[in-house]
């Protein structure tokens, strides 16, 4: 045996000189009592949320030969897409700056967005095995794709040092907007992914429905154009999208063009609103989900 | 003593949907229309359950498939949450409900312990402090670099109970952990929760191996459609549900074939003095004995025994048809026996079979379902499907000549030699 009898035994007498934690379980409710309780519980599991986002970055390279350049080949092959269509085909202005670059800024958050829903979205039903047999907070699940979305950020974020290095674009202190701007944008995504992994285990055609609400989602957002060029009228409607003030600024950041205050005011406080909310709703989903999924 | 467990009046309902109309002749689009709504049922796997359970104390829970042990773990190990009554849990927990269920076969052995581990709720420096451990234990310290999916069952079941057995928790749920692996494994597994429970753990533990629940708990809780039937001693719960399955009289059970010919009266599995024990063991003689009355004379009868698993599977066949010889039942009452020198099964809970016919004929005379019951707890350990009866003899090697003395040695077993039983607890 791998423990021997004494380690056993001082275990147990050492076991009652920490005060043990109580948990309760109750039948499903809906307070914002839960919300601190979900909180503590995960708390509790940090090391797992760790260990299961290195295990995403793991999995998704294991035999394949490029391995972690995937991370930077898709932002990359979008940037030189819309670069050929809407700067040679067709002109979209970008004053002051490149269209690659201009579009590559962008590409780097959205990239970021549709990979975290895309995958999150599948987090709780493809682990249905795990689901059913082990307790552990479940949101642990989704926000695990976009820690490892995170990562796959920063990795892609090194090509656009190359272009702005290349193309004369110097980094200027307004760069640091991009960690408030990055702090709303994983918060959005966070409640949208607790949203719809939690959706996804009743309603499977929240999965189907995923790729063609991302391709409208990019076109609702200023990832190949800028929101200057956005009718005024429509403007007011426009920015209630959350994406709109994320890209908008985090380009801006980037790029050292003036910041759109407005736009990201509104992102923040519809976050700020959606992420509890949301978190709420995925813990209600989650006492009963082993019975449905 | 404070309780660790409590089970406050708790319920749980599920919502069981139906896909409903498969009618053919009508429209597919309306039968598509019409699947839309489902019927929904509800079914209640617990109705109004209350225990509790004391710190330190290892208790069984037994009962037959649905009764609702399976949902009373899942309750405790917070995977899904009761409709109604509260249930208070003291301390760390840690549930053991499927050995092996969070391993990602791309991932190596040592990556699969981490994550394995961090599902199962240890925090990283706790895993790498007990790495080499959990390999030792597993004896898969040399793959810990190659990937599960190249491991053997056996060697990923061992490291999946390896690594929650390092879990070092104020309180252990088990279900049917011990249904995996062989008799050996098993027997490792036993040992491993004993030590845990002397180490002062408390321990809930779902089996259908009475034998191992007899071994280890100190109550046992009998559950029957959802609700708790008894509590108490293992034993005398254990007798409780064995009295439940088994009949106490064969007249009791349906018979399917009715020919007055003959009828069976009894069956029953004695040891060869005749004696009656509630418990035999892996390569113990057994002797079983058929007592039957026959209305007509027959010629040339054949009775069979057989031995099935709770599920049906049939495991094993007596029978007096291949012996070579004819058995003729005169009018009367009679008694026939089957001597088996030892018994080959592995432990478990079985039901028995019997039946009379004619060698020539195709249907029985008389058939008796469920006539007896054999619980067979380890005996021989062995690794398998059965236990092989056997002799062994050690020979020289050929140079040291044939005139050498005591050059073969022959060794046949004690035939009530059994492993050494296990130290009990106090």
């Amino acid at each position: 045996m791998a423990l021997s009898e004494a380690d056993l035994v001082a275990a147990g007498a050492g076991r009652d000189a920490v005060p043990r934690r109580t948990k309760v379980i109750r039948p499903v409710a809906f307070s914002v009592r839960d919300l601190w309780a979900g909180l503590i519980g995960l708390s509790a599991y940090t090391d797992l949320l760790v260990v299961l986002s290195a295990h995403r970055l793991k999995i998704r390279y294991k035999q394949s030969m490029l391995g972690i350049a995937w991370a930077v080949i898709q932002p990359v092959a979008l940037m030189l897409i819309y670069t050929l269509v809407f700067s040679v085909f067709s002109r979209v202005k970008t004053p002051g700056v490149s269209y690659a670059v201009f579009a590559y800024a962008a590409l780097l958050p959205w990239t970021f967005f549709s990979t975290s829903l895309t995958n999150a979205t599948n987090g709780l039903v493809s682990h249905a095995q795990l689901v059913t047999k082990v307790y552990f907070p479940r949101e642990i699940l989704p926000i695990s794709y976009i820690v490892a979305a995170l990562v796959d950020l920063l990795i892609a974020s090194l090509v656009m040092t190359g272009l702005m290095v290349y193309y004369h674009v110097a980094l200027t202190p307004q760069a640091l907007w991009l960690i408030p701007v990055t702090l709303v944008m994983a918060c959005f995504t966070t409640a949208c992914a607790l949203i719809f992994s939690a959706m996804q285990v009743r309603v499977r055609d929240i999965g189907m429905a995923m790729p063609l609400v991302l391709q409208l989602w990019l076109f609702a957002s200023p990832v190949v154009y800028p929101l200057r060029q956005v009718p005024e009228r429509l403007r007011d409607y426009y920015v209630l999208n959350p994406m709109v003030g994320i890209i908008e600024n985090f380009r801006a950041a980037l790029l050292g063009s003036p910041l759109d205050r407005h736009s990201l005011v509104i992102s923040t406080v519809l976050s700020v609103v959606l992420l509890p909310v949301s978190y709420l709703y995925f813990k209600r989903v989650e006492a009963t989900v082993a019975d449905v999924i | 003593m404070s309780s660790d467990l409590t089970f406050s009046n708790v319920s749980k309902r599920y919502i069981v949907r139906h896909e409903v109309d498969d009618d053919a002749t009508k429209h597919p689009w309306i039968r598509k229309l019409n699947a839309l709504r489902k019927r929904k049922d509800e079914f209640w796997a617990l109705r109004d359950v209350s225990f509790a359970v004391e710190r330190g104390e290892t208790v069984g829970i037994i009962g037959h498939n649905g009764a609702g042990k399976s949902t009373v773990l899942k309750l405790l190990a917070n995977i899904t949450a009761p409709t109604t009554g509260e249930i208070v849990i003291n301390g760390r927990l840690s549930a053991l409900i499927e050995v092996g269920s969070g391993f990602h076969p791309e991932l190596t052995g040592r990556e699969n312990i981490f994550l394995n581990g961090a599902i199962l709720g240890m925090g990283r420096r706790e895993i790498a402090s007990k790495l080499d451990s959990i390999a030792e234990f597993a004896g898969v310290r040399a793959f810990l670099d190659v990937p599960v999916k190249r491991f053997s069952s056996g060697m990923y079941v061992r490291l999946g109970f390896s690594i929650a057995s390092h879990l070092d928790p104020d309180i252990l749920l088990l279900d049917e952990v011990l249904a995996v692996g062989d008799a050996a494994f098993q027997e490792k597994c036993l040992q491993r929760i004993e030590g845990l429970r002397r180490a002062g753990t408390t321990i809930v533990f779902i089996s259908h191996d009475l034998a191992a629940v007899e071994r280890i708990c100190d109550r046992v809780i009998l559950m029957r459609r959802g609700e708790v039937a008894a509590t108490g001693k293992p034993r005398d719960i254990i007798s409780l549900y064995q009295q439940q399955i088994e009949p106490s009289r064969i007249n009791t059970m349906k018979t399917a074939v009715e020919d007055d010919r003959a009828v069976i009266q009894s069956l029953a599995f004695l040891t060869p003095s005749g004696l009656r024990p509630s418990v035999f063991h892996t390569g113990d003689p057994l002797l079983a004995r058929i007592d039957y009355v026959a209305h007509h004379e027959i010629k040339d009868a054949v009775f069979e025994i057989f031995v099935r698993t709770g599920d049906l599977t049939e495991m094993c066949q007596l029978t007096t048809e291949t012996s070579g010889s004819t058995i003729n039942l005169p009018v009367g009452a009679g008694t026939l026996e089957f001597h088996c020198d030892e018994l080959s099964l592995q432990p478990g809970m079985y039901h028995a079979n019997v039946c009379v016919k004619e060698r020539v004929a195709s249907e029985a005379i008389n058939w008796q379902y469920h006539a007896a019951t054999l619980r067979v707890d380890p005996g021989r350990i062995t690794r398998g499907q059965f236990y092989q009866s056997n002799r062994w003899k050690l020979l020289r090697a050929a140079h040291s000549g044939p005139s050498a003395p005591n050059g073969a040695a022959e060794v046949e077993r004690a035939p009530n030699a059994r492993r050494p039983s296990l130290t009990p607890t106090s």
